[in-house]
């Protein structure tokens, strides 16, 4: 018998490094001419720096590096594909394997943290030029924190009652805990940055503002027209994990749950599901692992808690009297594959859609997404946007990159246009 | 944005903008070299030994030690003053005092015979360093003439300097060898034959390794080797311990010493500037990973000196040299018992094993519960906390005052790494 993980849904997953165990992962480290692993990560947070200075003794100086480079240094640690990133391009993997690097991003955080840290600060001289980002996702909160170091006057508008976007309303504790994600948003608050929460933007609204950064993301929720498909029980991820996340009234995460979905996305419904108490729970995937978006860590890591994943089917429809009480699969290239699982509730992790930015006149595709370039540069002067809107949804770490690079593209045009 | 302090500290007159220096070896040897090192951070450099002499050097000319997969310990190193022309060497550093006017560019020097230092010491008279260094401790020299042993003779030490000292007016410094029991003895002699100061410690004579393919040390020369060098962290304990000495000497300890020996991070660097060393000089931690060590050691510094509030070096150099006292003058009145972690306890057993067979049996092993207990033999020696390989599972506990001896505060240490 396998000895499956007993896990609390909102207790961290991972156990982290102390002092001594972080110098000796960073001991590993080969300290590389010309690191790859620094050219691996989309937002710049320089893991060949904060990990040498892990090695030498100099943690402040790591969490320093960290923090400069990449404002959401905490969460980036527990949530980005690092196997995909700078621990694939890490050359201790031509001897071994690779340096933890996420681990040791996350203990040089923590030291942040105990050492009572204050590493940002604003310039004494504000400029003159107002900003403001919609939306309070992993973008906007870039954005906003580069534009506030330069000295502008930046203002968050957001829809829900709380910063962090997809970090606050969607990926599951257990991988990203809620205090994470509010001590990063913290240093985005101490540097003057201004937050309105609960508030839908119009045209009118961005009337004072000299620029604006869209980071709305992407929270339409993507269900396929199968039959069944309105029966109480199904879910869009987004919908499910919000509920979940926020302890929504009323919410039951189900008994016999399937997910459909191949990203980190599914595992987070998944691991949601198994953590809030479900008996059994199943992903499916139409494609194979080695097609799946996400991260095979995050498998192992579903499947370390008993949840089981099954590959080659796609949903075909839904039954039920009045509630989800089995769902139809047949074969995504194999026709001959069917197979029907019992489910009182199903979670489509199959993307998200845009939602109409109709409070800006920019160009968008067909899907709704807004056209932007790399670096946040849209079809109207003054509009600049990156993130899952533009990217069409992507890693937390490649929303940074964009916040950060749609910044200077900011603070370009504001000081082109005299704004200083 | 980084955390900037004043890491700024005067040396023989002159004001260095930190106290990181490149030290007289392979790492500072031409042009390019140390201007790198400048433009990376360092605040000065010793540059390599320039002699009369040039030296014919073998290969291979180096060896590491390690222990359990951790390499470079220490380090053997065979290679002796520059190779390059003296004059060569002379408009490398001119090049390097006209272009980088705020680093410190500092002559070492090694002669063979008095009309040899004097030679180089006018040399460096007309170059205008800012000082020199004289190298009396090169353990590997192929001529007795030159090297670690003159460094352990008093009068050839004291001869040489006056030779120095009477052909310019530029400070100079004698650099010590760590191959001897005494160094006070050369050290007092090189500033009586006219020394500003000394600097120490060069490189402890060695055999790293025997190779059992040619059955002789390592580097292994056309199946031969010699005794020679050893630097690397594995030598920062000795070096510590002579400058202690030299510094609490009452002549010598007058005087500006700088610091070498195993310098790896801001934080060995800070324990020479603690015990008194008004810089440090490093090698072989460049030689393993470069010059960019220093920007750690620049940015650890100051974050140690804002976290203790301290705005420059002079404010916590040599507060550490007056609580170095004689064995006899320790407080020998109290044990400090070490307390257990239960909860932290991975239950491996080290301190078992290592309290029973190494010190006083005090530790007693539950082996159902994997567990140590403390009984009534104890010493307070705190093997067991050196040895239990979890952080902060075995701490400093109750403290236990001998029979009739004045109970009063004491001081302790709290945190270990």
């Amino acid at each position: 018998m396998s000895k499956v993980v007993k896990a609390e849904y909102t207790a961290e997953a991972v156990a982290g490094f102390n002092a001594r165990t972080a110098i000796e992962e960073a001991a590993r480290c080969l300290l590389c001419h010309d690191a790859p692993c620094s050219k691996g990560c989309p937002a710049g947070t320089n893991p060949a720096k904060f990990i040498r200075s892990i090695r030498f003794r100099n943690v402040r100086g790591a969490a320093e590096t960290i923090r400069e480079n990449n404002i959401l240094g905490g969460t980036c640690a527990r949530v980005c594909p690092y196997d995909n990133l700078c621990e694939e391009a890490c050359s201790r993997c031509g001897i071994d394997r690779p340096i933890e690097i996420g681990k040791l991003q996350r203990y040089a955080i923590e030291q942040e943290e105990a050492l009572g840290m204050k590493i940002l600060s604003v310039p004494a001289e504000k400029k003159a030029g107002k900003v403001a980002c919609v939306g309070a996702g992993p973008a906007s909160l870039a954005a906003a924190a580069e534009l506030a170091k330069a000295g502008y006057d930046v203002t968050i508008l957001e829809r829900e009652a709380k910063a962090g976007g997809v970090l606050t309303y969607g990926i599951v504790p257990s991988r990203l805990p809620q205090a994470v994600v509010d001590a990063d948003i913290a240093k985005v608050e101490e540097l003057g940055v201004k937050f309105v929460f609960n508030t839908t933007v119009k045209a009118e609204d961005l009337a004072d503002y000299d620029a604006v950064f869209v980071g709305i993301g992407l929270w339409g929720p993507n269900l396929p027209g199968i039959d069944g498909i309105d029966l109480p029980g199904v879910y869009a991820a987004v919908d499910y994990l919000k509920a979940a996340r926020s302890g929504a009234e009323g919410f039951n995460a189900g008994n016999r749950v399937l997910v459909v979905g191949g990203g980190d996305v599914a595992v987070d419904c998944a691991v949601t599901a198994k953590l809030q108490g479900a008996e059994d729970v199943k992903i499916v995937y139409r494609r194979t692992i080695e097609e799946a978006p996400g991260n095979l860590n995050e498998f192992q890591y579903a499947l370390s808690l008993g949840i089981g994943m099954t590959t080659g089917m796609a949903p075909d429809s839904i039954v039920g009297d009045g509630k989800v009480e089995a769902v139809n699969f047949k074969g995504f290239r194999d026709e001959a594959a069917k197979l029907t699982l019992s489910a009182d509730t199903i979670v489509f992790a199959t993307g998200q859609k845009a939602e109409a930015a109709d409070f800006v006149a920019v160009d968008v595709t067909d899907k709704k997404t807004i056209v932007a370039d790399e670096n946040g540069v849209t079809s109207v002067d003054n509009i600049f946007s990156a993130g899952d809107i533009v990217n069409g949804g992507k890693t937390v770490v490649e929303a940074v990159a964009g916040g950060k690079a749609a910044a200077a593209s900011i603070i370009a045009y504001l000081e082109k246009k005299g704004v200083k | 944005m980084a955390i900037k302090k004043d890491l700024s500290v005067t040396y023989h007159g002159k004001e260095f903008m930190n106290p990181f220096c490149l030290s007289s070896s392979p790492v500072g040897s031409n042009y390019d070299m140390v201007s790198k090192c400048y433009e990376t951070g360092w605040g000065g450099c010793f540059y390599k030994t320039v002699g009369i002499f040039i030296a014919d050097e073998c290969s291979p000319r180096f060896d590491q030690t390690n222990k359990e997969g951790l390499p470079w310990l220490g380090f053997k190193n065979m290679e002796q003053i520059s190779d390059k022309p003296t004059e060569l060497n002379f408009e490398y550093m001119y090049k390097l005092m006209r272009d980088y006017p705020d680093h410190v560019t500092i002559p070492t020097i090694m002669g063979s015979s008095e009309e040899e230092w004097k030679q180089l010491a006018k040399m460096c008279d007309e170059l205008g360093a800012p000082m020199i260094e004289g190298n009396f401790s090169c353990p590997q020299m192929t001529s007795s003439a030159m090297g670690s042993d003159v460094g352990t003779n008093p009068e050839l030490v004291k001869s040489y300097c006056e030779a120095v000292t009477s052909v310019t007016k530029i400070p100079f410094i004698a650099k010590m060898t760590p191959n001897i029991t005494t160094m006070e003895i050369p050290a007092r002699a090189a500033l009586a034959g006219g020394a500003a100061g000394v600097s120490t410690i060069n490189t402890i004579k060695s055999i790293t390794n025997i190779d059992f393919e040619n059955m002789t040390a390592m580097p292994v020369v056309d199946g031969k080797s010699s005794i020679s060098g050893y630097s690397g962290a594995a030598v920062k304990p000795i070096a510590l311990r002579f400058i202690t000495n030299l510094l609490q000497d009452e002549v010598i300890g007058k005087t500006e010493v700088s610091g070498i020996g195993g310098i790896e991070t801001w934080r060995d660097a800070a324990e020479f500037l603690a015990l008194g060393c008004k810089n440090v000089q490093v090698t072989t931690a460049i030689m393993q990973y470069g010059y960019r060590i220093v920007e750690d050691m620049i940015s650890g510094m100051s974050h140690f000196m804002d976290e203790r509030g301290y705005n420059k070096l002079d404010e916590f150099i040599g507060c550490a040299l007056g609580n170095i006292v004689p064995a006899e003058d320790l407080n020998r009145d109290f044990k400090i018992l070490p307390q257990f972690s239960d909860d932290k306890c991975v239950g491996c057993g080290r301190c078992y094993v290592s309290c029973y067979d190494a010190a006083h049996q005090a530790i007693d092993w539950d082996a159902d519960k994997r567990r140590p207990s403390l009984n009534d033999k104890c010493v307070g020696c705190h093997l067991c906390l050196n040895v239990c390989p979890v952080k902060d599972c075995i701490t400093p506990g109750e403290i236990v005052w001998k029979e009739g001896r004045q109970q009063k505060e004491i001081a302790l240490k709290h945190k270990y790494d």
